[in-house]
């Protein structure tokens, strides 16, 4: 199953980090709040709201343009694929730089971008109703 | 990472050095958080050590479940407490547990003291002891918004003291995250003498799972759990100021220094007044779904000057942390009725990092003590605690934190200490040298934070018991062996590091399923058993530091108040804990350093 994910309501974050921890499982069987695909940030002081951020499944997304490999590829349905073939070796990281939003994290081990799956589980997760997710028809 | 805990970070702040030491067998043995703590106290506090002696030591422990499972996320802080001049032990949510087991540590050893104000940072293990004069004798949300860094890597937590643990306050704590506590027993102090201004936690790393499939169905079923049911609802909604009025109907809610258990005004400082007329927002600790911190909206206006157009527009919004006890401490106690002006007094404490319950007892002592005449003029100055008076009371707790003169000095070493000087033991309601937390709910509260190794109605919920033994017409003698065995499964659940608000997602079952999942298999019995280990070395600790069951006084106040069971009858309470003792005492479990009868329990007036 795959889902269409939308951060609707950022100022609804507790901060719980749930969506982060059940990222890192699913992609990675781990908890790591640095290899994931949506993320909870502090803005300062915890006296700010939190700042949610996850990939916005750009129809012309800025990181493909900028791989200078040619590792990542626009989907048709928005989002993006990556070739790890391709895009190992590259030490620039110029995607994860040119994602204006920050929804770009480096995979350490594999020093390869954490892509998206949309699974949904970030938004399964949330206990506030931070984001707004439905089933993809195909 | 190694999914398992094994490192023990231990950092001397006066040779700015640290060093770290693979313990798995500590941690396998002990699991974490309290059990690791109690350990590491025992090899590192020298017998009956001044708690500001460089060489006693702070700890900071975290668990085996700490960023795996919902609601694992507390640390365990054991320490000297100058308050009790015995164990110190305090628990704390936040970012800290989180970001210190990132960094690959599951404990923190702090020895030494700083010849300047300093910050500890730890960034996984770049471990360094930086100078930070510039941030003494600032309030903890300033340091907060000082070091917090603009990197959003990992996880981080940022902790500080106050100027209450700067000047040495008995009560002072360790502020972290901006809204939570290391609280009670004096951390804050414990470092300030250290010179310890900070520290700054960075962890980067990962916790493996072991067998994902089965892990992943297990968190989503306690998940569901934390979230869905009606239990942990309660700690959302309204949040434990939901107590306030549950109590008050009870006859339960201590008020005016617990000469009554009901307040009249209570509807002003109640859950409901708190969140139609306040709540702003509430947050959670990282890896909890449950949201239980309740922040409360100070507004404060801008200088005239500033404030043509809308006055919202040109207010300044400070978000103080509310729950139950402090509403309690510094509203029902003192007769301040309205939930603003309570909420106000929480601030102060926030800022000067001072603990808002022994704050709150040691002012409703005073204003019974001022108004007894027992205290000289020429101390007070041109203050005058009077029930209700909040103006007033600020202004002594500024006076307190600051340790202003000889008289607030001593206020500054609470409840018991201020009445040793100035008299007026009888109604300085302290139970082994801590001040109780807020329900007059009978037996079980007062025997519970009596026996409890941290005198804490979170030691072993003798508070809940009361509740639930009026219910269930429970004897005496069964709310004395519950409060055992509640005390060593919370040790148990304290060595996970488990959210106390939590205690019912996790049984027993539970726990040994989650163990197993993560490679460190125990049985139930096995469990059980660990509770009763770790609870048998802190109180073997106490009694190393002087601690003497059969000497403890119950203040007489505690009787005197009417509770659901009515007045506390002095001769059950001496059977009850003569019971406890007995009950200890078969375990293996030697409770005072000679032969002594229990006679000095009660206060003298109140024996009879």
């Amino acid at each position: 199953m795959r889902f269409h994910i939308e951060v609707e309501h950022p100022e609804r974050c507790i901060g719980c980090y749930s969506c982060v921890y059940a990222c890192s499982r699913h992609l990675y069987n781990t908890v790591d709040p640095m290899r994931v695909a949506v993320f909870v940030r502090v803005n300062k002081s915890l006296e700010n709201p939190f700042n949610v951020i996850a990939c916005r499944f750009c129809t012309q997304p800025e990181c493909v343009f900028a791989c200078p490999q040619g590792a990542l590829e626009a989907l048709p349905e928005g989002g993006i694929s990556l070739t790890p073939s391709k895009c190992a070796g590259c030490k620039n990281y110029d995607c994860i730089e040119a994602c204006k939003l920050g929804a770009l994290a480096l995979d350490r081990g594999a020093n390869v971008p954490v892509i998206c799956d949309r699974c949904g589980d970030c938004a399964k997760f949330c206990p506030h109703d931070v984001f707004r997710y439905e089933e993809m028809k195909s | 990472m190694n999914s398992r805990l094994a490192k023990v970070l231990h950092v001397n702040l006066a040779e700015k050095e640290s060093r770290i030491d693979e313990r798995p067998e500590l941690f396998n043995a002990y699991l974490g958080g309290a059990g690791v703590a109690s350990k590491l106290l025992e090899e590192e506090c020298p017998p009956r050590i001044d708690p500001f002696s460089p060489e006693a030591p702070a700890i900071f422990t975290v668990g085996p479940f700490t960023g795996l499972l919902p609601s694992m996320v507390k640390t365990v802080a054991m320490f000297k407490s100058p308050l009790t001049g015995n164990l110190g032990e305090s628990h704390c949510g936040g970012h800290f547990a989180t970001a210190l087991r990132f960094a690959g540590f599951g404990a923190l050893v702090v020895k030494g003291a700083a010849d300047l104000p300093s910050l500890l940072v730890i960034e996984d293990s770049d471990v360094r002891v930086e100078a930070a004069s510039s941030l003494w004798g600032l309030s903890p949300l300033q340091v907060e918004k000082s070091l917090r860094s603009s990197n959003q890597e990992g996880i981080e937590s940022v902790a500080s003291i106050g100027v209450a643990g700067e000047n040495g306050v008995y009560y002072s704590g360790l502020i972290t995250d901006r809204f939570h506590h290391f609280g009670r027993l004096g951390l804050g102090a414990v470092l300030g003498a250290k010179k310890l201004k900070a520290i700054r936690i960075r962890g980067t790393g990962d916790v493996h799972l072991e067998r994902p499939t089965e892990f992943k169905e297990f968190y989503e079923e306690i998940h569901k759990l934390a979230v869905q049911t009606e239990e942990m609802r309660k700690y959302h909604d309204l949040g434990t100021p939901i107590n306030v009025m549950m109590l008050n109907e009870m006859g339960a809610l201590p008020t005016k220094n617990f000469t009554q258990s009901r307040f009249e005004k209570a509807e002003g400082i109640s859950g409901e007044r708190f969140l139609e007329t306040l709540l702003e927002r509430k947050i959670s600790c990282p890896g909890c779904p449950v949201g239980c911190i309740h922040l409360g909206g100070l507004r404060t206006g801008f200088s005239p000057e500033h404030e043509l157009g809308r006055k919202e527009a040109f207010e300044e919004l400070d978000l103080v942390p509310y729950n139950y006890e402090p509403i309690f401490a510094l509203g029902s106690n003192l007769e301040v009725a309205d939930a603003a002006s309570v909420l106000r007094l929480i601030g102060l404490c926030e800022r000067l990092g001072i603990d808002a319950i022994l704050t709150g007892s040691v002012l409703a002592w005073l204003t019974e003590a001022v108004q007894k005449g027992l205290i000289p003029r020429q101390d007070l100055g041109d203050l005058e605690p009077r029930w209700g008076d909040a103006a007033s009371y600020s202004k002594i707790v500024e006076n307190i934190a600051l340790t202003r003169n000889q008289f607030y000095r001593r206020l500054a070493q609470g409840t018991m200490a201020a009445a040793e000087k100035y008299g007026g033991k009888d109604f300085a309601v302290s139970i082994g040298k801590n001040s109780p937390a807020g329900y007059a709910t009978g037996y079980g509260f007062v025997v519970g934070t009596l026996v409890g190794a941290r005198h804490s109605h979170l030691s072993n919920t003798g508070y809940s018991i009361d509740q639930k033994a009026v219910k269930s017409n429970l004897s005496l003698e069964q709310m004395v062996e519950k409060i055992a065995e509640e005390e060593d499964w919370l040790y148990l659940y304290y060595s996970l590091v488990g959210c106390y608000f939590a205690r019912g997602v996790y049984d027993e079952q539970t726990i040994v399923k989650a163990l197993d999942l993560i490679g460190l298999p125990k049985s139930a019995r096995e469990l059980r058993d660990l509770g009763n280990e770790v609870f048998q070395r802190l109180y073997r600790f106490k009694v190393r530091e002087g601690f003497n069951l059969t000497r403890e006084v119950i203040p007489k106040r505690l009787t005197e108040i009417e509770t659901p069971y009515g007045r506390l009858d002095p001769s059950r309470l001496r059977e009850m804990v003569q019971q406890y003792m007995r009950l200890r005492e078969r375990q293996g479990l030697r409770l005072r350093r000679d032969d002594e009868a229990l006679t000095e329990l009660l206060s003298p007036t109140a024996k009879a």
